[in-house]
């Protein structure tokens, strides 16, 4: 095989280092839970959480959480942020940005800083956002600006 | 002084000039000392203690994952610096320590970079490399706060130093690596499916962290821990930190 054309393929067994930058991306380790696996208890990690199969007690994680299709998760969540394309039945409380796909069912309350709803998401509960608290006072401005009065809000 | 405890294998003829080219190496970094060879019933820890009494310092190991495993495994507890020359085919822990296959070695060696490396405990003794429960009906509770099971058979395997290496399927030619990173055990569960009439199918595996678990089965079950088989119904594993006084190269993976 003395003349034959260099391939990318063979360029690559060449130069470690370019071999290097094209490791396989599923080198990095974090929790996974497969599909057709069950977690019951209180299930907590330092790091990210991916569940395809289906966990009942609480969930919680600093990082991220990723609920893929067809994963059921029975729990009370609490996450750095999340994203949900599986079913979630309990509470949500994710600090950073909360993502539902289009195939996600929420059966739940949810509070998070940032909340994307994709259309054909189904969300049942009741939604908060930290920076706009249900007390809060209502500041309605009269005239052009020039007079503003506090009003205690009816509800 | 160094110690050199050299595999069986290294008998054969196909090893002589590496291990002739590793010899040589060694001699001129002046780190040459002693060598004595594995049979298969050695009992490693009582062969090092020996030579420790003798005034030995460091413990260089010959060999593949399955000597690394074999030796260290056993003397674990031993108070020396421990170091590693990986000879031959299927060595995936020279990869993670940083050690390169063969003469390069020796360099590593000379340069004496020194770590201390985790290992698993299992009931009553330790394992280095990787501990493989055969697929059985078990339930796994990790920190005594969180249970997995499965819905039929479930395959564990624990790393430590070795890389766990998965197909997704047979048709799938290349495989999955998973590199452990220290300071932590790394479990993959593989449940398995009935495929058919006959033939069962592993699912993805789960991946999960941990520094203590317990496996029980409700039937005994097969554990495969560094070479040593045996039938357990309950197994306790944890991570002993810095057990292992190691000769490590730069480019180590964790």
């Amino acid at each position: 095989m003395i003349f034959q054309k260099p391939t990318a393929k063979i360029a690559l067994e060449n130069n470690e280092e370019l071999a290097d930058n094209y490791a396989p991306v599923n080198d990095e380790v974090e929790t996974v839970v497969g599909p057709s696996v069950n977690v019951e208890g209180d299930f907590a990690s330092e790091g990210n959480i991916i569940v395809k199969g289906s966990v009942a007690g609480s969930v919680h994680t600093s990082k991220f959480l990723s609920v893929e299709v067809g994963a059921k998760i029975l729990a009370n969540v609490r996450a750095g942020s999340a994203k949900v394309a599986g079913e979630v039945k309990g509470n949500m409380k994710i600090k950073e940005v909360l993502e539902l796909d289009s195939t996600a069912r929420v059966m739940g309350d949810i509070e998070a800083k940032t909340l994307i709803i994709e259309a054909g998401a189904l969300l049942f509960g009741k939604v908060s956002m930290p920076g706009l608290e249900a007390g809060e006072k209502v500041t309605r401005s009269r005239g052009f600006g020039k007079k503003t009065e506090e009003v205690e809000p009816s509800v | 002084m160094y110690v050199y405890l050299y595999d069986n294998f290294l008998r054969q003829k196909k090893f002589e000039s590496i291990v002739k080219a590793l010899e040589v190496r060694l001699t001129d970094y002046g780190i040459a000392g002693k060598i004595l060879r594995l049979a298969n019933y050695t009992d490693a820890k009582q062969v090092i203690d020996e030579e420790l009494k003798r005034g030995a310092k460091t413990i260089v190991i010959v060999g593949n994952d399955h000597t690394f495993g074999h030796v260290l495994s056993r003397a674990a507890t031993c108070d020396c610096t421990f170091g590693f020359l990986p000879v031959g085919p299927e060595n995936t822990i020279a990869g993670v320590l940083g050690i390169p296959v063969g003469v390069d070695a020796c360099d590593i060696l000379s340069r004496r970079l020194k770590e201390r490396l985790d290992i698993g405990w299992m009931n009553n003794r330790y394992f280095v490399s990787q501990l493989h429960v055969l697929p059985a009906k078990v339930k796994v509770i990790y920190d005594e706060r969180f249970a997995v099971s499965a819905n039929d058979k479930m395959e564990v395997v624990v790393c430590n130093l070795q890389p766990f290496f998965w197909k997704k399927n047979q048709k799938d030619r290349e495989d999955n690596v998973v590199h452990p990173q220290d300071g932590k055990l790394e479990a993959f569960l593989r449940p398995l499916t009935k495929k058919g009439w006959w033939g069962y199918k592993y699912e993805e595996p789960s991946i999960f962290p941990f520094e203590e678990m317990e496996i029980v089965g409700a039937e005994p079950f097969t554990v495969e821990a560094d070479g040593k088989v045996s039938k357990e119904l309950k197994v306790k594993i944890k991570l002993a930190h810095g057990k292992i006084d190691m000769v490590i190269g730069r480019n180590r993976k964790f």
